[in-house]
């Protein structure tokens, strides 16, 4: 009775790729309280010679709670994103949030795998005139920027290298698992995050937490909790010589960059600053560091930057 | 071709802390790990413990930690999990207290399950046993997967949560919590959601580490519908629940997950002590310069996401 897990179709040609020209669901964080990472977005894009058409009619994609309310609404919100992005002739949806990505793509495999799914789907969007046809791709900035853009290509257009930077990735857990959805990459030892520090002249460090928990999801349910989660693993990254953290998502970033204050007192100061991933990516290709929102973090990524002589003492 | 077994010994009578050894095997690579470490004990160090029965992922005894991830040893073959330096690394799971070598003290693990009075209770009292209780194939289906746990305990030294505080129920409990919860013979559903909910059902981070199920339970679908019964059942007064209503209800009324009012509606608006507790976080925001609006502007044709809720149903904070 085990049920096999079949690796989902991932890498594609997609017709996005070809126009150079994406779908884009920057999801609610990045709209809210982590407005840097929508704005580095935007000016990587520019940067990288893509287009980014941004849904701005599309629904949160359930921020992995929804389901806890109703099983079907969250599914039928992301067929309708899904449907507006088919309706501009757009075949990829980039998301630059981890939680987006694995929620996107549960419920885009749900009505890919169910007639009775996308069928309820399409009876609901169809009272206001709305259809999915099944052709849409959800994707994450961080895959885009490896299978889209190349790490050769990227390696090339660096022109402010990391200098040795040593960089802790932190992939958010819903960018891998479950690998049923996912499955892009190894959820056990990805790699991207490292391929990309590396190929931007910064040094990756390998620890356990890497692929662990951030707490965010449950930092409101029971005190202490997320500062916890933080804390045991940005522990793990300093003591591996950390000097900073890069995350795909905004969830990942608020919970290490807000809980080290508080998880100083039982894991040690860690005072680890979390970039966002086009923040690092768009310092290194040059674009200019005072329009990266770097002044936007609690901890503070100036003394890092000024080390590694990465950026002047006013933009952090 | 030979490899090495890096194998964590102590024992808790006797040793102050625990040292590692270090035992070529002369044995092919196509082996589980579970048969490399019977080889050991009975060739070179009968000393060495660990829980085994069945060698065919049905028992669920012999869960260790391999190579720094939790699994079936028995389902493991060691060349899928060879490091580069011709090694494979055993421990006792994490989340459990060492007794000897990888044998650890399962008591908090079965405590959990023990609470959850996991044996079915009945609807009617039909002590004379005159009629079937039939259940429909679509009934059934939904407890399949979770029929498949065979309580290794795997999922609970995976689980981020558990590490950090022992008090939450852990994946397994709450999979089977659902198989009795959604079982249509049972007769305790409310009771079983409130006992659910009080074990911090709603601890759980969301990561997905428990989908690493040798048994393909995947506990997490499980969790998801436990919260959904807590719901239905009226049990809507922990933070938990109030989280996604109030989150479902942004998203209703704006198209956006509105952070100010989530945070709000989740710990209470009028919940001052609550509110001071949160305010730190909230402080060192503001100071960055990333507070979120308090007031959010609905998406363009947000009466397409009404209509999306009020056609399901969905509920939404009151």
């Amino acid at each position: 009775m085990t049920a096999v897990i079949e690796a989902p179709q991932i890498k594609r040609q997609s017709k996005s790729a070809q126009m150079r020209k994406y779908g884009f669901f920057p999801g609610c964080v990045a709209k809210e309280s982590c407005k840097e990472l929508f704005n580095s977005t935007m000016l990587l894009a520019e940067k990288l010679g893509i287009e980014l058409v941004e849904l701005t009619a599309a629904a949160c994609c359930g921020a992995s709670v929804l389901n806890d309310t109703n099983r079907d609404v969250a599914r039928v919100l992301n067929a309708r994103t899904y449907a507006q992005a088919e309706a501009l002739g757009l075949d990829d949806v980039i998301t630059i949030c981890s939680t987006c990505t694995g929620h996107m793509r549960a419920a885009n495999k749900e009505l890919l795998e169910s007639e009775a799914h996308m069928g309820q789907a399409n009876a609901i969007l169809g009272k206001f005139g709305a259809k999915y046809n099944g052709g849409v791709m959800v994707r994450h900035l961080l895959w885009l920027l490896i299978d889209d853009i190349g790490l050769d290509n990227l390696k090339k257009m660096v022109v402010n290298p990391l200098n040795g930077l040593k960089v802790a990735p932190f992939y958010g857990c819903h960018i891998i698992r479950p690998e049923s959805v996912n499955g892009w990459e190894s959820s056990r030892n990805p790699h991207s995050l490292e391929d990309i520090i590396e190929a931007l002249g910064g040094e990756a460090i390998d620890y356990a937490g890497k692929t662990r928990c951030c707490g965010f999801h449950v930092q409101l349910e029971k005190e202490g909790i997320a500062p916890a989660m933080v804390g045991q693993n940005m522990r793990m990254a300093k003591d591996k010589g950390a000097e900073a953290v890069l995350t795909p998502c905004p969830l990942c970033h608020l919970a290490l960059d807000g809980y080290q204050a508080d998880s100083a007192a039982r894991w040690g100061r860690t005072d680890l600053p979390t970039f966002h991933l086009p923040q690092l990516v768009g310092l290194a290709l040059g674009i200019d560091p005072s329009l990266l929102g770097l002044n936007k973090h609690i901890v503070s990524p100036g003394l890092v930057l000024q080390a590694h002589d990465l950026a002047p003492a006013h933009v952090a | 071709m030979s490899f090495f077994l890096d194998i964590y010994r102590y024992d808790s009578a006797t040793d102050e802390v625990p040292h590692r050894d270090r035992v070529e095997c002369d044995l092919p690579t196509t082996m589980t790990v579970l048969d490399a470490l019977e080889n050991v004990k009975a060739e070179k160090d009968g000393s060495i413990s660990f829980r085994r029965s069945c060698r065919a992922a049905i028992c669920g005894s012999c869960s260790m930690n391999i190579n720094g991830t939790t699994g079936l040893a028995c389902k493991t073959p060691v060349d899928s999990v060879l490091r580069s330096d011709n090694t494979v690394a055993v421990d006792p799971m994490p989340n459990f207290q060492p007794m000897k070598d990888l044998v650890v003290h399962m008591d908090p693990f079965w405590d959990k399950y023990s609470r959850l009075k996991p044996y079915l209770q009945p609807v009617d009292n039909d002590s004379d046993h005159a009629t079937e209780r039939r259940v429909s194939p679509e009934d059934m289906h939904k407890l399949v997967a979770v029929a498949n746990c065979v309580m290794c305990a795997t999922c609970y030294a995976l689980c981020p949560v558990v590490s950090v505080d022992p008090a939450f129920a852990g994946p397994a409990a709450i999979a089977y919590a659902y198989r009795f919860i959604e079982d249509v013979r049972d007769s305790k559903r409310k009771e079983r959601a409130a006992q659910i909910s009080d074990d911090y059902l709603w601890l759980c981070a969301h990561c997905y580490a428990c989908s690493y199920c040798p048994k393909h339970v995947d506990p997490q679908d499980d969790i998801i519908a436990v919260k959904r019964a807590t719901i239905e059942e009226g049990l809507t007064n922990h933070p938990g629940p109030r989280h996604a209503l109030v989150i479902a209800k942004t998203i209703k009324q704006t198209g956006m997950l509105h952070e100010t009012e989530v945070i709000q509606g989740t710990v209470g608006r009028f919940n001052i002590k609550g509110l001071i507790k949160v305010a730190p976080l909230g402080i060192r925001i503001a100071l960055a310069g990333k507070m979120p609006p308090v007031f959010l502007k609905p998406v363009p044709k947000v009466n397409e996401i009404k209509l999306i809720f009020d056609t399901l149903e969905a509920p939404v904070l009151a």
